[in-house]
């Protein structure tokens, strides 16, 4: 069986957590003998080629990062540029991902994702869902194994044929994070919280508060 | 009421003038602002991280960042594609980021951005073409959540008069 893949994420694939979650979810998929093809829409060069594959292809997947809520613009953007399928029976699914840790912060997003295959003459192949993704590429490698989780998915959504709608929510799990989570969120968190960013904006380059008012008007 | 109207809409598009017209008779004063060629984020975090609160691109976004902070209100206007705001009101929406900071915080038991200015923003959005308006309601509700912000609602074209600003 052969999967194309479509990466909706704006970041180079270098620097694109979508691109590190679907190198490991792909080699889940290919276990047992499947093949994958990708493509990366923040490069425009391959948007053609991305195009003629969705045409081609009866088994689709494309992957995003939650932006504000929902599909980044790029990712609209490429979709109005697809022609509808008019043979019936291709499948579509979604592998979202985000950087806050409770699924209920994907289930908007999700929500539209289960109409959309419609308006593109395909079946909903169902949706991967997964938050605290943010830190990703800055985890170190030993920290990425917990990436391995995204080929077991990928071992499972190739036997199945699509995503289970109740194992992605013991995937995504929490819904919500526990009380004593947030409790502890509230307090001694919300210091060590400034401590990381601020190492992090540092790494970047970065200089002066995070916090900044850089416009008067908003004060 | 000081209403800032973004829009990507064509600005010969007749329904864009009537939705634009019927909203500027309602505030007392009203300043429009164009927004078909802005750019999508490149999820770079120089906003949250680099130079806190300003892009690092350059395409305009800047003067509507400006503007949604000087103004009441900001109603976005927009047309549809898939059921969906068209994308260039999505690149539009996706480029609020450098008014989040990149702390967190905890609201209604859900991990939320720490604001970066203390104003408290107030959106809506209109639309023209199909969408479901219970949903376009829904992802305009939580994208106010995330913007620490008041929801003026979502509605279709036909609706404007009733875009409580
Ligand atoms: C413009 C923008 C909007 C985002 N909005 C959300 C959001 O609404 N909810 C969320 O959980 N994460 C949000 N994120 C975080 C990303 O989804 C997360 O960092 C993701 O891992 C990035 O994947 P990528 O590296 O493939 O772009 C947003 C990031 C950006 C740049």
């Amino acid at each position: 069986m052969k999967l194309t893949v479509i990466s909706g994420a704006a970041r180079a694939r270098s620097k694109s957590n979508t691109a590190l979650i679907l190198e490991n979810f792909c080699r889940g998929y290919e276990a047992e003998g499947n093949q994958t093809q990708t493509f990366y829409l923040s490069d425009r060069n391959q948007w053609e080629a991305a195009r003629a594959a969705f045409d081609a292809s009866d088994n689709l997947l494309i992957a995003l990062p939650l932006y504000v809520e929902n599909l980044p613009g790029l990712l609209l953007e490429f979709l109005g540029t697809l022609t509808p399928k008019r043979t019936p029976g291709a499948k579509l699914a979604f592998l979202v991902q985000g950087g806050f840790p409770e699924a209920s912060q994907l289930r908007c997003c999700e929500e539209y994702l289960e109409t959309l295959p419609a308006r593109l003459g395909c079946i909903y192949g169902g949706t991967l869902i997964k938050g605290n993704m943010f830190f990703l590429r800055l985890l170190s490698d030993k920290q990425q194994e917990e990436l391995r989780m995204f080929e077991t998915m990928g071992k499972r959504f190739a036997q199945l044929g699509r995503f289970d709608k109740d194992e992605v929510t013991l995937f995504a799990a929490p819904e919500y994070m526990p009380e004593t989570a947030l409790k502890v969120f509230r307090g001694p968190g919300k210091f060590f919280q400034r401590l990381v960013m601020n190492a992090i904006s540092r790494k970047m380059g970065g200089r002066g508060n995070l916090e900044a008012r850089p416009y008067k008007d908003g004060e | 009421m000081r209403l800032l109207i973004v829009s990507t809409l064509p600005e010969e598009d007749p329904e864009a003038r009537q939705v634009i017209g019927t909203l500027r008779a309602k505030a007392e004063e009203c300043r429009v602002i164009m927004a078909r060629e802005i750019r999508p984020c490149s999820g770079c975090n120089a906003c949250w991280l680099v130079t806190p609160g300003i892009c690092s691109i350059r395409d305009g976004y800047e003067e509507i960042l400006k503007a949604y902070l000087q103004y009441d209100a900001t109603v976005f206007v927009c047309g549809t594609a898939l059921g969906f705001a068209e994308y260039r009101m999505k690149n539009v929406i996706d480029r609020m980021l450098p008014l989040v900071t990149m702390l967190l915080t905890v609201k209604d038991g859900q991990m939320r951005h720490v604001m970066r200015y203390k104003k408290q923003l107030r959106w809506g959005l209109v639309y023209t073409g199909e969408a479901d308006e219970t949903y376009m309601n829904r992802w305009m509700e939580r994208v106010m959540v995330n913007a620490g912000g008041v929801c003026l609602g979502a509605f279709s074209a036909s609706r404007v008069q009733e875009v409580p600003v």
